[in-house]
């Protein structure tokens, strides 16, 4: 069976052309222009060479806010989002009637538009010179203070921003875990109940280990976008994050690119790279465990 | 074979995509004015302006174009519309390197500072003004315009970067205090012809009193903000240039971090903690306030005039919120009343470098044309402008158009009228801020301290003299001003690591170290086990 | 006796087991219930703002979970005051061409990465998968130049071009073509058939579910785009959606009129919630395959 030499490059080629112009060259521009000293858009010119970026950039108390704000946001959001997950999905598993409907709710947030659904929120939180806002009805209802969650305190708006990304990231994680505890066989746990194992046991020697490589899965996804957050903190506290101190790595990245004080690729360049480490790193923890558990 | 054949693939195409990857920049020819302007070529340009959400506003720019093209056929002029300068700037910057530019825009001087990085980007007028044929007022012009002399030269003043003319004035607004007259009386106080910053905040305090119920006493309702500034910018310029104070100069050094604008941010501090002051980025645009009887001092751009008072021509509230009251107009507050300052901004102009001397032309005849009698009268009507020609200020025209104050709510609208008026009594006691490359981030640096301040105050922060110190580190890391100095500073790039970056370089590297032991000792097991 | 003692017995066990399972079916809905209504919340004050008139809106200090003179005027002013229409039809286009394009381009490249055989096929590949690992963050700066120097800026082109491949559904795609037996591709070669007509007449319809996964995972994408967008686009008639809402919340709609705004989310979130509640089950499907395959 002959096939053409050419033909399967034929096939190949409209996805390399793209992937070409769109991925591979700018990587390797990025990498250029990270080592390029201070290169200005209008002039055209650099500084020279060398690791001035860097230096820049990790010096910069706007970029280290950003990786504080980037990294407080993974180590919160990301379990309470799992943990949570979990438990709903148990609940899920363990009513039949209405179930549908629950996991039709649970699900809208996915395929709503991040940034309107950002601005409904930023409502509710946000206190005003006429109002106080639903949420701060509810904490004064329980005997508290009103707070400005937009723009009030440091950790009031990282509370909110945790809030949301969490509602955010609830509904692809249901649903994961949903299917990964309805694949988990019956036998086991009619072996573990004819045995009459307490269903905390049941719980935590089968159930659990059987859903662990979906739970580590969203666990390194879920970092992994968490890293990637910014049009979610558009969404809350508009376009001028650093001011508002809750700007994040990649919200550093496009505001040196194209803010009002942007129009430096070179600095752009150099903490895009940063964040490309870390992600990477991460990654490679993930296929380094991932290879090394034990496949059932 | 195979292995050392792909490494020899993937280094060429990382050679060939390095060459390519170097950034070089274009080179462009200074302009230089040609003996004649070729009436029978045919011209393209485009034209790059900003306008409210106004419809009017565009109006003018449309029959100037077409009145233009009327007087040279030759010449075809298209419009490109903004809503805000900040577009234009972008949109300028993107294309200065890929040498896609317009012919004409509207623009701040600021901005033209920083396009003028780029070699050669913006046309140098100083010959071009000056020139009998085609300068201004020349000889073989076929409209009526301005002479050099009859720009206010103090508009012109801010068009100057590095003592050379880039760009001319087109439009000019100053700021004034829009008083709500009813409130003030009813406080028991009179409105001083000059208000000092004392006055007003002797006044904003006193409306702060409530009632039993949790209203005010002065309005009776639940809101009211006595005093808001909108451009936070201008409030600390104007006060630090009413009190002599060091800001910036024109070498681009940067002055503002120092001891007069300290003592300035305390004084605001009382004021904001009472919220009898706030801003528009902290509460929303004064006029909206002032109209619905929640606020007494709205200080905005005279441009702002026709959104101020009862029956004001533009509102962005609902009608049933809007009060009675009698709206005055006055020069924004002064620390000494027999020496005012007040700020002077207003759009620019200014033409872009082509390789086409006869484009470069056409665009200038097209800028001096907006700078004709029916140009700035009839778009200076739209808000509270002023045109920057004496010539335009005489004639009589505008004389009348002066005259007509409140006989209409519409292009007579007695506010903006008014804020004119104020604006041409007071021209020789307005101002303007130096310009370089990077200014305009050294006013937005102004603006964020107030900013900063009164929202730190509001959060029940201290401010004190170590609270201002750490302020001004970060506004000036904020707004990038350590690239401005041309002597470029070394001092971002070096000192010690903040801590959090030390924490995450060490931890990627403790990572990569396990990583690749980890990696190590297992190739090493595998090899044992299969040995 | 004893039997009667052993019945007595097992009916309270019965009992005490079905009230415990009546309590934990309590205790399982109630915590359902509350965490739907979490999940409900914003939907549904989104909803009720957008029928409060401005003034009223402003003067609820304590705001009110009812209407009490609902009007429809907020979603006229919606449309009328902010080109949403078009920020639509910009968006749908955007939507249709985008998804459109990727299709012609991966499903080729996956079948050609499934079934074709070629020298250096496998490194290929894992250069591919390599590519996954690059983040958009990395490649936005340098595409951004690019697309200015091409002139494509506020242009359609310049939008859909960067955002048509990824290597995630090439991979996806060609996993699901893997699995359809090699032995009907051999057949149908043996009978002259064309690669390429194989490839319409069999393989693409056979993997429909995953290509219906792929082209719903994304639409929601292009939907929800804003970055991008964000970028290269300033001008207002070619802003998207995303882009829309976040231009009406710093300047549309007299800066402060919330309940304007809020018609205008309800507006932006209908048609995706529409085609969700249509196509709920392949929709939730296909996320949960995709997710699987990680």
């Amino acid at each position: 069976m002959k096939q053409s030499k050419l033909k399967p490059w034929l096939y190949l080629l409209p996805a390399i052309i793209f992937l070409g112009v769109f991925m591979v060259y700018p990587l390797i521009d990025v990498m250029v222009y990270s080592f390029e000293e201070g290169y200005n858009f209008v002039s055209q010119t650099s500084k020279g060479t060398g690791l001035y970026n860097y230096r820049y950039v990790l010096r910069d108390p706007y970029f280290v806010q950003a990786l504080k704000n980037t990294f407080v946001l993974v180590i919160i959001t990301v379990p309470v989002s799992t943990g949570l997950a979990l438990l709903i999905s148990l609940a899920l598993s363990s009513v039949k009637p209405l179930r549908n409907l629950f996991q039709t709710v649970y699900f809208l947030p996915y395929v709503t538009n991040t940034l309107a659904v950002g601005l409904v929120f930023m409502v509710l939180f946000k206190k005003t010179e006429y109002s106080d806002g639903m949420v701060n009805l509810l904490i004064k209802a329980f005997g508290g203070e009103a707070v400005d969650f937009i723009d009030g305190p440091h950790w009031a708006k990282m509370l909110v921003m945790c809030i949301y990304t969490v509602w955010i990231v609830l509904p692809f994680k249901i649903l994961i875990l949903t299917s990964a505890l309805a694949s988990v066989k019956e036998d086991y746990y009619k072996a573990a109940r004819v045995d009459g194992t307490r269903p905390s046991r049941i719980f935590f020697r089968i159930t659990l280990p059987m859903i662990s490589p979906m739970i580590f899965y969203l666990i390194i996804t879920g970092f992994i976008g968490a890293f990637k957050a910014y049009s979610d903190e558009v969404a809350l506290f508009g376009v001028d994050l650093n001011s508002a101190g809750m700007n994040t790595m990649v919200g550093y990245i496009y505001d040196m690119l194209y803010g009002n004080s942007g129009g430096y690729p070179s600095f752009a360049s150099a903490a895009a790279l940063i964040l490309f480490a870390v992600v990477f790193t991460i990654t490679c923890i993930n296929l380094m465990v991932s290879r090394s558990r034990v496949q059932y | 074979m195979k292995r050392i054949r792909t490494l020899l693939l993937v280094i060429a195409a990382l050679a060939v995509t390095l060459l390519s990857g170097c950034h070089k920049s274009s080179k462009r020819v200074p302009f230089t004015v040609p003996k004649e302007f070729d009436t029978t070529k045919e011209y393209t340009i485009t034209f790059w302006a900003k306008n409210d959400t106004n419809i009017t506003q565009v109006n003018v720019y449309e029959k100037a174009i077409s009145d233009f093209e009327k007087l040279y056929p030759n010449v075809h002029v298209v419009l490109k519309k903004y809503t805000d300068y900040a577009a234009i700037y972008q949109d300028v910057i993107t294309n200065i390197a890929t040498d896609t530019t317009p012919n004409v825009c509207i623009t701040y001087p600021d901005h033209i500072a920083t396009y003028q990085k780029g070699s050669n980007v913006v046309v140098n007028l100083d010959n071009l003004m000056y020139d009998v044929n085609y300068g201004l007022g020349g000889s073989k012009l076929l409209f009526d315009g301005p002479t050099a002399e009859e720009i206010v030269p103090k508009f012109l003043e801010e068009c100057r970067i590095g003592g050379a003319v880039y760009a001319l004035p087109y439009m000019r607004s100053t700021e004034a205090l829009y008083i709500n007259k009813d409130l003030v009386t009813k406080l028991g106080y009179d409105i001083p012809d000059v208000p000092t910053w004392d006055y007003i905040w002797e006044v904003s305090e006193a409306a702060m009193a409530k009632n039993a119920d949790g209203t005010f006493v002065v309005n009776g309702q639940t809101t009211l903000i006595p005093f808001i500034y909108k451009s936070t910018d201008n409030m600390m310029i104007s006060m630090l240039w009413q009190k002599h104070a060091a800001y910036s100069d024109a070498d681009g050094n940067v002055l503002l971090f120092n001891d007069d604008t300290r003592d300035i941010l305390y004084s605001i501090v009382p004021h904001a903690k009472s919220r009898s002051f706030s801003t528009f980025k902290i509460s929303s645009y004064p006029g909206n306030y002032l109209n619905a009887g929640q606020c007494i001092f709205a200080i905005d751009s005279t441009a702002g005039a026709t959104w101020m008072g009862t029956d004001a021509p533009n509102s962005d509230i609902c009608s049933d919120d809007i009060v009675r009251f009698e709206t005055v107009v006055r020069p924004i507050p002064q620390y000494n009343p027999d020496d005012p300052y007040m700020i002077s901004q207003g759009p620019s102009m200014c033409i872009f470098n082509k390789e086409d001397e006869g484009e470069v032309m056409a665009s200038w005849l097209f800028m001096q044309f907006m700078l004709t009698n029916e140009v700035q009268i009839s778009y200076s009507q739209t808000e509270g402008y002023i045109p920057v020609t004496t010539k335009a200020q005489q004639s009589p025209e505008y004389q009348e158009y002066l005259a007509a104050e409140g006989t209409d709510n519409g292009l007579h609208y007695s506010v903006k009228i008014q804020a004119a008026k104020l604006f041409l009594a007071n021209i020789d006691n307005t101002f303007v801020t130096p310009v370089f490359a990077g200014s305009a981030s050294v006013r937005e640096a102004a603006g964020e301290l107030v900013e900063n301040v009164t929202r730190s105050v509001r959060r029940k922060k201290t401010v004190d003299d170590a609270f201002i110190q750490q302020l001004y580190e970060d506004t000036a890391a904020l707004k990038h001003l350590d690239q401005i100095t041309v002597s470029g500073t070394e001092t971002r790039a070096s000192g010690a690591l903040p801590k959090a970056s030390k924490v995450l370089l060490i931890s990627l590297v403790i990572v990569w170290i396990a990583l690749i032991g980890i990696y190590a000792t297992r190739l090493i097991l595998k090899k044992k086990a299969s040995s | 006796m004893d039997e009667i003692k052993k019945q007595s017995e097992y009916d309270a066990i019965e009992r005490t087991a079905r009230r415990h399972r009546i309590f934990r079916n309590i205790g399982l809905y109630t915590f359902l219930a509350v965490c739907a209504i979490a999940v409900l919340f914003p939907f549904f004050w989104m909803l009720i703002t957008s029928l409060k008139t401005q003034s009223a809106y402003n003067g609820e200090v304590v705001p009110k979970f009812y209407v009490s003179d609902p009007t429809m005027g907020n979603y006229k002013e919606a449309f009328t005051a902010v080109p949403l229409a078009g920020y639509f039809l910009n968006t749908l286009i955007y939507t249709v061409v985008t998804t459109a394009l990727m299709m012609i381009v991966i499903v080729p490249a996956a079948f050609a990465f499934a079934r074709m055989r070629f020298p250096g096929r496998n490194l290929v590949f894992s250069l591919f998968l390599s590519l996954m690992m690059i983040p958009t963050e990395l490649v936005i700066i340098t595409n951004y130049v690019t697309i200015t120097s091409w002139n494509m800026r506020n242009t359609f082109a310049g939008l859909i071009l960067p955002s048509i491949t990824s290597v995630f559904y090439i991979y996806l795609l060609k996993e699901n073509f893997e699995q359809i037996p090699e032995e009907l591709y051999k057949a149908a070669k043996v009978d002259g058939t064309s690669d390429f007509k194989y490839l319409l007449r069999v393989m693409v319809p056979v993997a429909k579910p995953t290509i219906v996964t792929i082209t719903i995972l994304k639409v929601i994408e292009c939907w929800n785009a804003y970055v991008w967008p964000r970028l290269i686009t300033d001008d207002r008639s070619r802003f998207l959606v995303s882009n829309g809402i976040q231009e009406i919340r710093q300047n549309g709609f007299g800066r402060d009129n919330i309940p304007a705004m809020m018609a205008t989310v309800v507006v932006v979130s209908v048609p995706l919630i529409v085609l969700f509640l249509i196509f709920r089950n392949k929709i939730m499907e296909g996320v949960s395959r995709g997710g699987t395959k990680g």
